[in-house]
């Protein structure tokens, strides 16, 4: 794995490597990638991929209200916020 | 009279002749996780409310099968008012406004959680060394691992703390700790228990279940946790059997499977020698063995580790430092926000699966990845359901060793971790159920057996297993202990 495709995937993942920490990665990273080759000697030609073990597909369920409003609860776990919206960095000139 | 090592069944039968109180034996129980805190198994401690509890049930007629029941959750499970890390700076301080299925259903039935367990970070990880909290020490030998990543709630269970802890297992998070520790711990039917309320990792995986000392107290456990949830999409709507009715029924005859492609030069003799002496142990009870094969189950290893990553980097873009989880202090903007948000909040372990996850959901590389694996997932699926025609259940090691020194594997090269999860892996990708409980010892550190079941039927699981621990000792075995105290 080179150099670019890290930085891509970095900032894909919205995380950031210190270069010190860089070779390291990259290093671990194609470790992996070398493992999960091993699944090109597979004959996969006309295998359905199996998304969910049971086959089953989500169930939808009716969109309505099932609890008390928790506004207040939800907001205390967050790391910035008023009394009714979460603050964020301005975003807005 | 003391209630460490007791089961289940043993605490219940000295509550029922009032030989002990709810409050002393919750008083014993955080006695002992003090005492024990060496181990580093618990990340949170319930004291006040459990013992709070514990009153109450004295003045109540409360008796269901596990009321009173001292219990710790893996620190995975949404409980409401109680923090809940899942083992990560990122959520050090998220205090959960609601439980989780599994919790509530166990409230319910008068369990009395007495704290949350340590873990591998965000469940990432089959050691506990993972966890932002601290490595968790395993109980037979001090600096070895535990296994993981529920090692704290199968630590619980060996040092005779709880009977009872939750676990969740992706890819053997319950089956590995239980084996590495000496306890009994089983991963049910993808479906059968819900996942709602549960720190989500790779959402076609995951699967809660119970650690306990015996198959007999897994079963009493089951039967409360497991059933269906509306909150949660995949939950399968079927009842659940209850569970405990059938542990001891008669064998009658049972056909085990051993897997030809498991059986190499690869497997550690004494690892070997200890399965050979199992199947005999099965065999002297009934059971008849056959040698099957499952030709892509060797793909277990690689196919888990594309889609669990891939799943993980989706469910874990949600930790972004805004509504809940750490936020960093440096940021200028908003990109700025969620980029260091996440760096600093993330450990080693979940960074890398991250970024293979997002390398193998890229644009460019779905099909070769991603698609491939889930092509794959498919064949394995198909050798099981081809087994099952054959055979009642599987029987694997559950490990490939014995628990090592903590620090002394997967430090170059974080594939040789990986390949601890060899026998367990293909039971998540295909949904079944499987069991781990002990069967022997090497250098003084226990190894497990693994049972595998056909879908839905963890009833033959927990039965076999519960017969083959009426016939051995191994479940009895505690370590000594004196190394922590």
């Amino acid at each position: 794995m080179d150099n670019e495709t890290v930085r891509t995937i970095c900032y894909l993942s919205r995380l950031k490597i210190d270069d010190k920490y860089k070779e390291k990665i990259i290093s671990d990273l194609d470790n992996i990638v070398e493992m999960i080759d091993k699944l090109n000697s597979v004959n996969t030609k006309k295998i359905k991929p199996l998304f969910n073990p049971l086959e089953q597909t989500s169930r939808k369920f009716e969109d309505k209200p099932l609890s008390d409003n928790k506004k207040e609860e939800f907001l205390k776990n967050a790391p910035e916020s008023d009394k009714d919206y979460f603050i964020v960095p301005k975003v807005v000139e | 009279m003391s209630i460490q090592f007791k089961t289940i069944t043993e605490i219940k039968k000295l509550l029922r002749e009032n030989k002990i109180s709810h409050v002393e034996l919750i008083q014993e129980t955080l006695d002992l996780i003090n005492q024990l805190s060496d181990l580093n198994c618990f990340i949170t401690t319930n004291d006040e409310y459990a013992l709070r509890k514990a009153k109450d049930l004295d003045l109540s007629k409360s008796n269901t099968s596990i009321s009173g029941i001292p219990i710790a959750h893996k620190d995975l499970f949404c409980t409401q008012g109680t923090l809940t890390t899942c083992g990560s700076k990122m959520l050090s301080n998220f205090t959960p406004p609601y439980d989780a299925t599994v919790v509530s259903n166990l409230e319910n039935a008068d369990v009395i959680n007495v704290g949350k367990t340590n873990m591998d970070e965000f469940a990432m990880g089959s050691t506990t060394e993972t966890s932002f909290y601290k490595p968790a020490h395993n109980p037979w030998k001090k600096d070895y691992i535990p296994g993981g990543s529920s090692g704290g709630s199968a630590i619980a269970v060996a040092a005779g703390i709880v009977p009872a802890a939750t676990g969740t297992d992706t890819g053997g998070s319950i089956r590995q700790p239980a084996a590495l520790c000496g306890v009994t711990g089983i991963k049910p039917t993808y479906g059968r228990v819900s996942r709602w309320g549960m720190v989500a990792f790779a959402s076609s995986l995951d699967q809660a279940g119970p650690i306990c000392r015996t198959a007999e107290d897994c079963a009493l456990i089951l039967d409360k946790m497991a059933g269906f949830d509306e909150k949660d999409t995949t939950s399968l709507d079927i009842k659940a059997p209850k569970f405990s009715s059938k542990v001891n029924a008669p064998l009658g005859k049972k056909t085990i499977g051993i897997v030809k492609e498991f059986m190499t030069d690869d497997v550690p003799k004494d690892v070997a020698t200890t399965f050979e002496n199992s199947i005999q142990t099965l065999e002297s009870i009934g059971c008849k063995i056959k040698t099957i094969s499952l030709p892509n189950i060797i793909y277990s290893v690689p196919t888990y580790y594309v889609i669990a990553p891939a799943e993980c980097s989706s469910n874990l873009s949600r930790y972004d430092g805004i509504k809940f989880g750490h936020r960093s202090k440096n940021a200028q903007d908003l990109e700025s926000l969620y980029i260091n948000s996440r760096t600093e909040g993330f450990g080693d372990e979940v960074k890398r699966r991250i970024l293979i996850g997002t390398y193998v959901l890229s644009s460019g590389y779905y099909d070769a990845y991603y698609k491939k694996a889930q092509q794959v997932r498919r064949l394995i699926k198909e050798d099981f359901e081809k087994a099952f025609k054959k055979v009642d259940l599987i029987m694997t090691p559950t490990s490939p060793s014995e628990a090592f020194k903590i620090g002394s594997k997967g430090q170059n090269d974080p594939t040789q971790l990986y390949l601890e999860d060899l026998y367990t892996i293909s039971s998540n990708l295909a949904g079944l159920p499987a069991l781990s409980m002990p069967h022997g010892e090497i250098n003084g550190l226990p190894i497990g057996l693994q049972l595998i079941g056909d879908y839905l039927d963890e009833e033959t699981i927990l039965n076999v297993a519960n017969i083959f621990q009426k016939n051995t000792d191994f479940h009895n075995k505690k370590p000594s202990l004196e190394e922590w105290l």
